[in-house]
């Protein structure tokens, strides 16, 4: 017995790995068959999300350019970086800029990773807003995806609240003043109730800035909060909404796809093939009862394919790039920091972060309008598209139904003439305060090139509404003019305005201060 | 069938590649081609050269290549300089090239780096591990290392500059002197004395390069520069300054240059401070009242000269009086000297002297009232006692001008009897001359010589005053026939 028991240990032992790896993955081997690789998805937690079978236009990189998983993955870049950084930050006002400038010159590969970390937020803003572009213009709002619209809101708003909040820790010029000017357009409604005189009594623009600031100043109470909302409050809200996207795009029924042809053949990798059709009287499993037609089990239709290994390497791949582009702007361009913060030494020009430039250009002709109506507008007009524009048709297809390329285009062109003819007008002749010097501000408020840009492109959507008697083309048309001009005005705020918010065509022009 | 996943599985490889070349990339920049590694790999040969005796080899021996810092948590400073400058608290290291160099002069013998760290002293941005970095020029930092010949402008951190020896800080005693001489404090405030038509120049030294105008400064941007530059022509580098040109020297603008840096109100432990530091600060607390004409050439000169003529100044488009004029002098009263420098004379560039506003003391006001009103009568009255009068046109002059109110032959009317003996013996020339030329403070006796518009010239008031001298012989002969008791007149000319 003692013999044969020691050579079960000995065996055991001799098994470990094997055992081990057995043990962690529930299917335990490389998947062999279908079978399996179904198995290999659902019985993982981690990829149980998806579904085990996909369209095949799924995996087709034109139609998504893999922006949301970038996004999701710049965020997981992020999160790791963020948490390395955060064993050396120290959230205070005296130890904050200190504690950045170790992080850049002796903390083993700090450098490094807190590049990686500015680089990633960046590209995280930058590609949630084409994400945001893709799903519009491939029309992936439309039933029953409405709501998963809504949650991706929340998750831009999310992301830029992320960027700013992290945009004030370094606590150096840049950091202090961007967050000034972002204060001040959060207190902007101020000019409106002081425009009425009634400021005295109804303040939300004051409440709105000592919220965020916790006190009338950028400070150490500033940046207590922009820390604990940085690492904790908006990490946690945009992890959960992440998961619910997440969630109702699998509900939902996969990426948003046309209609294949009932019965008929489908075009797959040059060959034709049958699409398959489900049975009215069969049941598909755990899997059918998600909301999307077609998920089905143990039977390959012929234009879906299996998650298991397609799928994934599609998201690894995008991961990857994710990572290895990241890492090349981390190698050669280092993450900005300026001189420790100094509120005696204002930065001319104070800008906002760049995504907050366009607001910033706007918020100089009014504060009111350019920085809290008209981003109210744009994200209510943004929240209600999918229930506007409600026939279906022209889903996961860029630019799918008939006559959406030329509106497009027609849309890009009025908008970038609109927006850059507004532009060199107002440098050019100035404004109302210009040219009535007296004139009440509440007329400013009213009539300024921000809230004219609005109602044009209001007015150019119903123009196209009526011509083409189509919602969607109206959306497109608005939506494009908002892109557009959104571009436009970061690009003119980034480039062409330098001290005193005056225009100059290159910042080398700039007086030295 | 075409494989779905197969561009991503070759995106995924050359992803893969790319992010562990880059990973490698930044391992081997960071750990093995850092600028300091070299550095202190030269500096271990160095020592290895000169490991001749039992220390050089113990050094040698210790020498470990790896980041070092002076952190200095008093002074909240953590500096690693001298993990490129590794020799410089080593003596033998004197002779070799930089950055291995010992610190030259003794001054470490008291400033031990470990207590005091490096950029206390020379500025630049200590924390950075590589030169560039830490030189600070052209990095966001808001004090670059400063140029060697400037750096004892930190001494008076915790140094008295009077008390350090002036040879130690050339340049800060010449600019403390310069200082005076250019009656800086006329315009600008230091230490809550002086003028307020410039900027107070307390914590000029902690300004940075953002908040001077560098709009007309040749690079490099430094503050340095700007304070030279501008001491050269002030205008030049700030347009419509109102500063005056100080005129001064290349040598002297490094001099004020180096005086301005080291006004810097900076915190430091009192451990940190020598003695007459904190003396220093005891004096500035119980000052030692300035003399009327050292108040006068500090806070006075540059708008006033000496203050004994008018001038028009084209930047303030005014008059700048001419407050040791003889016309103010003799018609202003002590009060209105008073009241004028201690409230400065609103509506003009004049500001207030007063303890509170100019920190002028009372005494340091008295004084220079007094200084103010001498000035003007004693000089120029040695020049009309020296000529030799002509009683015959005094006569006339003084028919001319005295006779109205003082009467014919001086015998009095609605002004005093000139003649009266008792006033010609106890009035000395020199009182007489002075009254003529200034006129008599709250009397209507009027100056008679004014530098705008003199009425009578220094031999215009030796004529007269040699007539009025013969008053008293007339009077003198008159009483001599009536009573025989002679009248000696003070006056031995003829």
């Amino acid at each position: 017995m003692a013999e044969s028991a020691t050579r079960e240990f000995i065996h055991n032992l001799y098994d470990l790995p094997r055992t081990l790896k057995e043990s962690c993955f529930r299917l335990g081997k490389e998947p062999q068959s279908e079978r399996e690789e179904s198995q290999a998805t659902f019985h993982n937690l981690f990829l149980h999300i998806h579904s085990v079978r996909v369209h095949v236009r799924t995996l087709k990189p034109t139609l998504t350019f893999g922006l949301g998983l970038m996004a999701t993955a710049s965020f997981v870049i992020t999160i790791i970086t963020g948490v390395l950084l955060m064993v050396y930050y120290k959230p205070s006002t005296d130890l904050a800029y200190q504690s950045i400038k170790d992080i850049h010159f002796t903390v083993s590969t700090g450098r490094f990773i807190r590049n990686i970390h500015r680089w990633s937020a960046q590209l995280m803003v930058l590609v949630v807003l084409l994400h945001m572009a893709r799903v519009f213009f491939t029309a992936s709002y439309k039933k029953p995806r409405e709501f998963n619209w809504l949650v991706g809101l929340g998750l831009l708003v999310i992301t830029l609240a992320l960027s700013f909040t992290g945009y004030l820790l370094p606590w150096d010029q840049l950091a202090y003043w961007a967050i000034t000017i972002g204060s001040n357009i959060a207190n902007s409604p101020r000019e409106f109730t002081d425009a009425i005189h009634i400021t005295k009594f109804f303040d939300p623009g004051g409440l709105q800035k000592r919220l965020l600031l916790g006190a009338n100043y950028v400070g150490q109470d500033a940046l207590i909060r922009f820390y604990v909302l940085h690492v904790f409050v908006l990490p946690l809200a945009l992890v959960t909404l992440l998961g619910v996207h997440f969630w109702r795009i699998r509900k939902d029924g996969g990426l948003a796809k046309p209609e294949d042809p009932p019965g008929g053949l489908a075009e797959w990798g040059g060959e034709r093939r049958p699409v398959f059709q489900p049975l009215a009287t069969k049941t598909y499993g755990l899997m059918a009862l998600v909301k999307g037609k077609r998920p089905p089990v143990n039977r390959g239709p012929e234009n879906t394919v299996m998650s298991w290994p397609h799928l994934f390497w599609a998201e690894l791949s995008i991961f990857m790039v994710t990572v290895a582009t990241t890492l090349i702007l981390s190698y050669y361009y280092d993450a900005p920091l300026k001189e420790l913060a100094n509120a005696a030494v204002p930065e001319n020009p104070a800008k906002a972060p760049w995504y907050f430039l366009g607001l910033q250009e706007l918020v100089s002709y009014s504060a009111f309008m350019g920085g809290m109506l008209i981003p109210i507008i744009v994200l209510v007009g943004l929240a209600l598209i999918p229930f506007l524009d409600r026939r279906p048709g022209g889903e996961g297809t860029w630019f799918g139904t008939s006559r959406e390329r030329p509106v497009f285009w027609q849309s890009l062109l009025f908008a970038c003439a609109v927006t850059v003819g507004m532009l060199a007008f107002t440098v050019n002749y100035g404004w109302l305060r210009s040219w009535f010097p007296n004139i009440h501000q509440l007329w400013i408020i009213a009539i300024n090139p921000g809230s004219l840009l609005v109602l044009i492109f209001a007015a150019w959507s119903l123009f196209i509404l009526k011509r083409n008697d189509s919602v969607r083309l109206s959306a497109v048309a608005l939506f494009t003019c908002f892109l557009v001009s959104f571009t436009l005005l970061t690009y003119f705020a980034t480039v062409h305005r330098g001290p005193n918010w005056h225009f100059y065509w290159w910042p080398s022009q700039w007086p030295v201060h | 069938m075409k494989d779905p996943s197969r561009i991503y599985r070759w995106l995924l490889l050359v992803a893969s590649v790319v992010t562990i070349a880059y990973l490698v990339g930044a391992a081997v920049r960071e750990n093995y081609l850092a600028q300091w590694q070299s550095v202190q790999n030269e500096y271990r040969n160095i020592l290895r050269e000169k490991a001749t005796d039992g220390r050089g080899r113990e050094l040698l021996a210790k020498f470990r290549v790896e980041m070092k810092q002076a952190s200095i948590p008093a002074l909240g400073t953590v500096d690693r300089c001298v993990t490129c400058h590794n020799g410089i608290d080593d003596p033998r290291m004197s002779d070799v090239p930089q950055p291995h160099r010992a610190h030259p002069g003794h001054i470490l013998d008291q400033h031990p780096v470990d207590r005091f760290g490096c950029t206390v002293c020379h500025h630049g941005q200590g924390a950075a591990m590589t030169f560039n970095e830490a030189k600070a020029e052209d990095v966001f930092w808001d004090y670059p290392l400063l140029p060697p010949e400037l750096t004892e402008a930190t001494c008076v951190t915790c140094h008295d500059a009077e008390k350090l020896p002036p040879d130690q800080i050339p340049l800060l005693t010449a600019g403390m002197k310069l200082y005076q001489e250019k009656s800086c404090g006329s315009c600008h405030k230091l230490g809550g004395r002086g003028g307020t038509l410039g900027p107070a120049l307390d914590n000029e030294g902690a300004k940075t390069k953002h908040q001077l105008i560098m709009t007309n400064l040749k690079p490099p941007h430094t503050t340095w520069n700007w304070q030279n530059a501008h001491f050269r022509d002030p205008g030049g580098v700030v347009p419509d300054s109102l500063m005056r040109n100080p005129t001064v020297t290349r040598p002297e603008a490094a001099a004020l240059t180096a005086y301005m840096l080291s006004q810097w109100k900076r915190d430091v432990p009192e451990s940190y401070l020598a003695p007459d530091k904190i003396e220093q600060k005891y004096r500035a607390l119980h000052p030692t009242p300035l003399t009327g004409e050292q108040v006068f050439g500090q806070y006075c000169t540059a708008c006033h000269g000496n203050g004994t003529y008018t001038r028009w100044d084209k930047k303030f488009n005014r008059f700048i009086p001419a407050i040791r004029g003889v016309s103010l002098i003799s018609t202003a009263t002590r009060e209105y000297f008073q009241s004028n420098i201690e409230q400065g004379r609103p509506g003009t560039q004049m500001p207030a002297w007063g303890p509170h506003a100019g920190g002028l003391l009372p005494e340091e006001i008295s004084g220079v009232i007094e200084y103010l009103r001498s000035g003007a009568a004693a000089a120029p009255a040695t020049a009309v006692l020296t000529l030799h009068g002509d009683s015959t046109r005094g006569h006339t002059l003084f028919l001319r001008n005295c006779a109205g109110c003082h009467g014919m032959n001086g015998r009095g009317g609605i002004a005093p009897e000139i003649g009266n003996p008792v006033f010609q013996q106890s009035a000395t020339d020199d009182f007489i001359a002075r009254t003529i030329r200034n006129g008599r403070v709250a009397t209507a006796m009027p100056a008679f010589q004014r530098p705008d518009a003199p009425a009578l010239s220094d031999q215009d008031l030796a004529d007269v005053l040699t007539y009025l001298r013969t008053l008293a012989e007339q009077r003198g002969q008159k009483a001599r026939a009536q009573n025989p008791t002679p009248a000696t007149p003070s006056r031995g000319k003829p």
